[in-house]
């Protein structure tokens, strides 16, 4: 078990946005975690990635919550955010570099490996620029790569699927289920419901800051079986009745 | 940790002296030393006709160290990516905080220390303060000033006691009493309070500094911190990170209609526009017009009226000059078919207008407040109208030819 949300109750200000959710990601795990723009996936992530405080409930990163131990909990994750956020002032270079220094990675190992990540993604004459003259979806390739070179055991991914060339989104996902077979867990929340589909091993639908209902594709199949055979034929179904209720 | 503290307290410095280069300028270097000069002279003079025991002299010491505390916030130079990046070594971040903690409380106790040496020689005429008194009075401000800075330390935390990290508590509150103490019973109470404070404060990092950082408070707050330094440098020149907000200001709206939509009027309709609707910019033009026109009320005397005027004209307009340069990042108004000759005189129009109605403002004031002195009322009014006419037809064109070239 590497990600257990039990309970959460949470949100920005006194105002929980989160009411009870629950949840957990094993080892090996892609779990998709899907609602409408405003049901809580980024305030859910807030949550794990330490942003906020829950104000009930706990989140723990195999067995250890955030202030149990700081450090263990925190050096286990990788994040790559929704907006892909870097240094002004740094280059790719240096931004590899920084996340070396951060998760303490031996540095003849990482830069082989940030090697292949740059090929993958088609930035290794890039070293000396500055990321923060790239387009959107080349700074998010500069977030995949910063977060794949580290040996997390829980990658938390919000929405990567936006502003990404088709190639590198089926980079993404090898690398995805590259480290899936080595045992690390991911969370990822996305809109794209056909590529969640295809490789989620299990969803999490969240609805106005509750858990509507979580399982595999053939779970969900047979829980609503007349919304539909396809993850968004499910999703759209719930997300309505949702509305109406 | 620790050298990525030093790398980026370099560059901040750097970054820095870059801009205070251009904020003493020789313009406002000349100004500043008749302004310092000015204030100076008429403090001494002012002490000279002080005596003890006047009521109102222990509060206004009070506030005015009250106001002392307050100067200088924790720099924490931290960076909006750094939630992501430094994730995996928040524990370690504590060694980081430490050291921009020290530092910036060394920097607030020099603060510190010259808000004391001007208020001095007040302290001693008003209320005769022996050596030792002043001292411990220093001390007092400066350890207030250290558990300040400790509960702004303690609030980028998540805290399991909010009131280690409350600002009303450790700003206000316990340094009004211990001032009040220091100055009213006795400084050596006040002094020995105040270290309680600060030792109390400093142990309950204890308490936090194995939770987790509350990034959310830790980013605003340098964002904040940054915004402010930036805002004042935005005084004397152009700031490209700082993004100001915008504001409807539909009550304004009558001023903009007037403007004809002729192509030669391109330029002004835009400068208008953004003049009035960009925060920054109106911002620091309604509190520069507010502030002169209080101390025109107050302030009396045959030529300083007249120099306040000329100089809060001059402070105004040479703040907008930067606004020349404010729509060349947008690729529209390079591809509009619109030659730039009239670039320049739509600025120099909107500059007339703003000017002007200060000009105006400052007038009416003054000769209310003046009318018994015929000489400055005239002084003012030829004054301001040859300084706004050599300001905006000698002086902006060359700045602006000026910053093109350096640009």
């Amino acid at each position: 078990m590497t990600l257990q949300v039990s309970n959460l109750v949470g949100g920005y200000s006194q105002v929980p946005v989160l009411k009870d959710v629950t949840f957990d990601v094993k080892d090996g795990e892609l779990v998709g975690l899907i609602g409408l723009n405003g049901a809580g996936k980024s305030t859910t992530i807030n949550h794990i990635i330490g942003l906020l405080t829950p104000f009930k409930g706990s989140v723990k990163i195999n067995g250890v919550a955030i202030n149990d131990d700081v450090k263990k909990y925190k050096q286990q994750i990788a994040y790559i955010p929704e907006q892909p956020i870097v240094y002004k002032e740094l280059t790719l270079k240096e931004h590899l570099e920084m996340t070396m220094l951060a998760y303490n990675l031996d540095q003849n190992e990482a830069w082989k490996r940030a090697d292949k990540l740059l090929k993958t993604f088609r930035l290794e004459n890039k070293l000396n620029w500055f990321p923060d003259n790239f387009s959107k979806g080349m700074r998010q390739k500069v977030m995949i790569v910063c977060a794949f070179l580290t040996n997390a055991k829980l990658f938390i991914i919000d929405e990567p699927f936006l502003g990404l060339d088709p190639l590198a989104v089926n980079d993404l996902l090898n690398l995805i289920s590259e480290r899936k077979k080595q045992g690390a867990s991911i969370l990822m929340s996305t809109h794209v419901l056909d590529t969640a589909q295809r490789y989620c091993d299990r969803f999490v639908l969240l609805h106005d800051g509750k858990v509507r209902t979580e399982g595999t594709l053939a779970q969900l199949q047979a829980l609503f079986p007349e919304a539909g055979n396809s993850l968004n034929d499910i999703y759209l179904t719930l997300a309505r009745e949702g509305e109406a209720s | 940790m620790k050298t990525l503290f030093k790398k980026r307290l370099g560059a901040h410095l750097t970054e820095l002296t870059k801009y205070l280069r251009l904020v003493f300028n020789d313009y406002f270097v000349l100004a500043l030393v008749f302004m310092i000069g000015g204030l100076g002279y008429y403090y001494s003079n002012a002490l000279k006709q002080l005596t003890t025991g006047l009521w109102w002299a222990p509060l206004l010491i009070i506030i005015v160290l009250l106001i002392s505390v307050q100067t200088g916030r924790m720099a924490t130079l931290i960076e909006d990516p750094d939630y992501v990046f430094l994730l995996p070594q928040e524990a370690e971040l504590i060694g980081y905080l430490k050291r921009a903690f020290w530092y910036s409380t060394i920097l607030a106790a020099l603060m510190q220390l010259l808000f004391w040496i001007v208020l001095m020689p007040f302290i001693q005429v008003t209320v005769s303060a022996s050596a030792p008194q002043l001292f411990s009075l220093l001390g007092t401000i400066i350890f207030l000033k250290v558990a300040w800075m400790n509960a702004d330390f303690a609030r980028k935390y998540h805290l399991q006691h909010k009131w280690m990290g409350n600002r009303w508590l450790f700003r206000l509150i316990i340094p009004v009493v211990v001032l009040a103490i220091s100055i009213y019973v006795n400084y050596f109470i006040g002094v020995v309070l105040a270290a309680i404070v600060m030792i109390g404060g400093l142990f309950t990092q204890n308490a936090w500094k194995k939770r987790s950082v509350d990034w959310q408070t830790l980013i605003a707050d340098e964002n904040s911190r940054m915004h402010s330094i930036y805002q004042f440098f935005n005084l004397f020149t152009d700031v490209p990170s700082l993004k100001g907000s915008v504001k409807r200001r539909r009550y304004l709206d009558w001023l903009l209609h007037k403007i004809k939509l002729l192509p030669d009027n391109t330029y002004l309709y835009l400068y208008a526009h953004g003049i009035i609707r960009d925060n920054e910019m109106s911002g620091l033009y309604v509190r520069l017009t507010v502030i002169g026109t209080l101390l025109l009320v107050f302030i009396k005397g045959e030529v300083l009226p007249i120099v306040l005027c000329l100089l809060f004209l001059y402070l105004i307009g040479f703040q907008m000059i930067p606004f020349y340069f404010h729509f060349d990042d947008n690729a529209f108004v390079h591809i509009y078919p619109v030659t730039t000759e009239f670039q320049l005189k739509n600025f120099q129009r909107v500059l007339l207008m703003m000017m002007g109605t200060v000009a105006v403002i400052f007038a009416i004031t003054v000769i209310a407040v003046n009318l018994t002195a015929p000489v400055t009322v005239i002084g003012v009014l030829i004054g301001e109208a040859i300084e706004v006419g050599l300001f905006i037809f000698m002086y902006v064109p060359r700045r602006i030819k000026k910053s093109e070239f350096s640009r």
